[in-house]
């Protein structure tokens, strides 16, 4: 579902990233680990056609991304580390607005279920989201992706600087996500999420996938082994 | 997308408290100023119709009285407030309002509001015009200037780029919801002061249709206003700098630039003082006829004109008083030095307008104000054109006097009274403005400017829907 080939892009002299190859199928989540300047945003914004490949093609779904943004984008959703809503519009009315975005149309009570799905609590349903706390917007940005219907989510360290019961129920969103079949590609520092919710765990440096794992067959122990060494050599 | 967009943004708009205020102070502004003028407005015509009639009741009730004595004795044209100065004042208040019509002089209006009042006039009023041409783009300024900086700023841009966001609908909801707001605010005062006016009985005759020309005046204005703060907001990075840029150029535009350009028209095309002006016109009548002297050069010369096209030889024998004949002769001579004259300061005027025209390039303020005063009726075309219908109608009333003089006495009869009813006899001074029709056409040019500004604004915006 999420596939990039020989992904490459260069900023003049500089390789963000080196001939990336990478398949995240439906119901699989791929965690991308690697410290700052890895190259795991860089495979993000390309996904999201932010940015334009140096080289190499970037699709979601089969579809090209730098040759129908569009199209991949409707088929995609994506939660950036820092989610921001309009501060003085409720959670409802953000999600409608986001929605509206996206060419989707939903009945107030629709709106409500995927808050409640993505685990907002009722009460903040109709509150505008000025005063949330980033758990509280990243639970908006995944009722978002619920409404979008999206069959592949992109996450950019969605739980970085979330305190650990929000970053664990995040961590049960994503496991519900993946029952509904949606490949997720998340880039993390967070080895031990990563390796709790990730089918397939990547480990990038200066550019390049560097280590591949399916979450299943490494252990937190020996995972945190490989980083650290990758991360010091 | 745009209805969605244009709804989003409307509810941000209307629970900012900052733009709540702001709407809140424009409103009251207009609101108030629309109040003060037609409360002036009133008060004026009021005036105007009482100095109107009183006038007309004194020279009618002359009495019996040599016609030239009624000459100099005079009348008044009055230049009536008309329904749309409500809206604009323009010149009005240094124009001028009254001329004295007198035998053997053009004078100047007089009796201007600015010269009523106190030094603190210097200050300004608050008027319509003001509210319109100055405070709406502040408030353009004050809601669009971080239209998209904002969205760059707190991350929401990223979020709906991966929505699948159509930047053009995105582009126009948020035009939309600038828009609305401030055409609905100016069209409500437009509506109230129409309102006003048509209500208001005997004071002029009030159009709607100028009306809705002048909105559509001050609506291209707000939409260049817009579309050029929209644009400086796709270009900036930080809504800080987006703010001091759009308000630079509010700066510019409405401030500098029309002082920038009445300085450089005026040095061009340069009026000569009033003393100059007086001394040419005085010079240029001693060249002719005075109609009060018979013994100069020229009146002698008329004299054997006359007596040869009469085939007589005495003045006596004229079948009518030559001395009256003479005076208006004489009228005729001082009528045709204040023409070309007056001409001049015409053409002058007349450059430094078209001057001013050719730099409203550089400011969408310029085109704006010049044809909300021609709408309004309260612009130098205007004025120029109630001077010179006050002075035709001076120049009838000399020739009626002198005629009656002529006709109804002998030579030397200087003590001919003429009948208490002859006065009425003279019709009254009557000056309509130039139509609406008229003044569209005589400002193709601004138009033309205008509508460069608007077609240029739109370019921008292409750039900013590109830029976003």
């Amino acid at each position: 579902m999420i596939t990039t080939t020989n992904l490459t892009k260069k900023y003049a002299d500089h390789l963000a990233l080196n001939n990336l190859n990478l398949t995240v199928k439906p119901g699989e989540i791929y965690c991308l680990l690697g410290a700052n300047g890895a190259g795991k945003t860089t495979t993000i914004n390309l996904l999201l056609g932010f940015i334009s490949a140096s080289s190499g093609t970037a699709s979601i779904g089969g579809i090209d991304v730098s040759k129908n943004a569009l199209a991949s984008k409707k088929l995609l959703a994506y939660i950036p580390e820092n989610l921001m809503l309009y501060p003085s519009l409720t959670a409802v009315e953000n999600l409608d607005y986001f929605s509206g975005i996206a060419g989707k149309k939903f009945s107030k009570l629709a709106l409500e279920e995927f808050l409640e799905n993505a685990g907002l609590q009722a009460d903040a349903f109709h509150k505008r989201v000025e005063a949330f706390s980033k758990g509280m917007r990243q639970k908006v940005g995944i009722a978002i992706a619920l409404a979008k219907d999206a069959s592949a989510l992109l996450l950019d360290e969605p739980t970085s600087g979330l305190d650990p019961k929000a970053s664990n129920e995040f961590g049960l969103l994503l496991q519900k996500l993946k029952a509904k079949g949606i490949a997720t590609l998340m880039a993390t520092h967070d080895l031990f999420r990563a390796k709790e919710v990730a089918t397939h765990i990547g480990i990038m440096k200066n550019g390049e996938l560097i280590h591949q794992f399916v979450s299943d067959e490494i252990s937190l122990a020996d995972l945190e082994k490989v980083y650290l060494e990758a991360m010091t050599y | 997308m745009i209805l969605k967009t244009f709804k989003k943004e409307l509810k941000e708009i209307t629970r900012d408290g900052r733009a709540r205020i702001a709407f809140s102070i424009v409103l009251v502004l207009l609101g108030s100023s629309v109040w003060i003028s037609a409360k002036r407005y009133q008060d004026t015509n009021k005036e105007y119709q009482q100095a109107l009639s009183s006038e007309r009741a004194m020279w009618d009730n002359q009495g019996e009285k040599n016609p030239h004595s009624a000459a100099h004795f005079g009348t008044y044209a009055f230049k009536p407030k008309y329904p749309l100065s409500l809206i604009d004042q323009g010149v009005d208040k240094y124009a001028g309002t009254s001329i004295f019509l007198e035998a053997h002089n053009r004078n100047e209006a007089q009796f201007s509001a600015a010269a009523d009042q106190t030094g603190l006039a210097r200050f300004g009023e608050l008027t319509p015009d003001f509210v319109l041409l100055f405070m709406v783009p502040l408030l353009i300024i004050l809601l669009a200037y971080n239209v998209f900086t904002k969205e760059r700023e707190m991350g929401t841009l990223t979020l709906l780029k991966s929505q699948g966001l159509s930047r053009v609908k995105w582009f126009t909801g948020k035009w939309l919801a600038l828009m609305v707001p401030i055409l609905s605010l100016t069209l409500v005062v437009f509506i109230l002061a129409g309102l006003v006016l048509s209500n208001l009985k005997g004071f002029g005759e009030f159009q709607w249709s100028a009306l809705g020309v002048l909105f559509l005046v001050y609506a291209a204005y707000y939409v260049v206003f817009t579309n050029v703060v929209m644009f400086i907001s796709s270009r900036a990075r930080k809504s800080g700098t987006a703010l001091v840029m759009s308000l630079s150029v509010w700066i510019l535009a409405c401030l500098a630039a029309p002082k920038a350009a009445s300085n450089f028209a005026e040095n061009e095309h340069p009026y000569p003082s009033r003393q100059e002006f007086l001394a040419m016109v005085a010079e240029d009548k001693k060249q002719g006829l005075d109609g009060h002297n018979p013994w100069s050069k020229e009146a002698k010369l008329l004299e054997q004109e006359v007596l040869k096209e009469y085939g007589v030889d005495s003045l006596h024998q004229l079948p009518f008083n030559f001395d009256a004949y003479r005076m208006q002769k004489g009228e005729e001579h001082e009528a045709e030095v204040y023409f070309k004259h007056y001409n001049y300061l015409k053409e002058q005027y007349k450059n430094q307008s078209k001057t001013y025209r050719s730099l409203a390039v550089i400011s969408p303020f310029l085109p704006t104000r010049f044809m909300s005063m021609a709408i309004a009726h309260t612009d130098y075309n205007t004025h120029w054109d109630f001077a010179d219908a006050a002075e035709e109608y001076r120049i009838l009333t000399q020739k009626f006097l002198n005629d009656n003089f002529a006709e109804n006495s002998k030579l030397g009869e200087w003590g001919y009274q003429a009948d208490a009813s002859l006065w009425q006899e003279l019709p009254a001074f009557e000056y309509d403005p130039p139509e609406l029709q008229q003044i569209v056409s005589d400002n193709r040019g601004n138009t033309a400017v205008l509508s460069f500004w608007l077609v240029g604004s739109f370019v921008l915006s292409l750039l900013s829907i590109k830029r976003i």
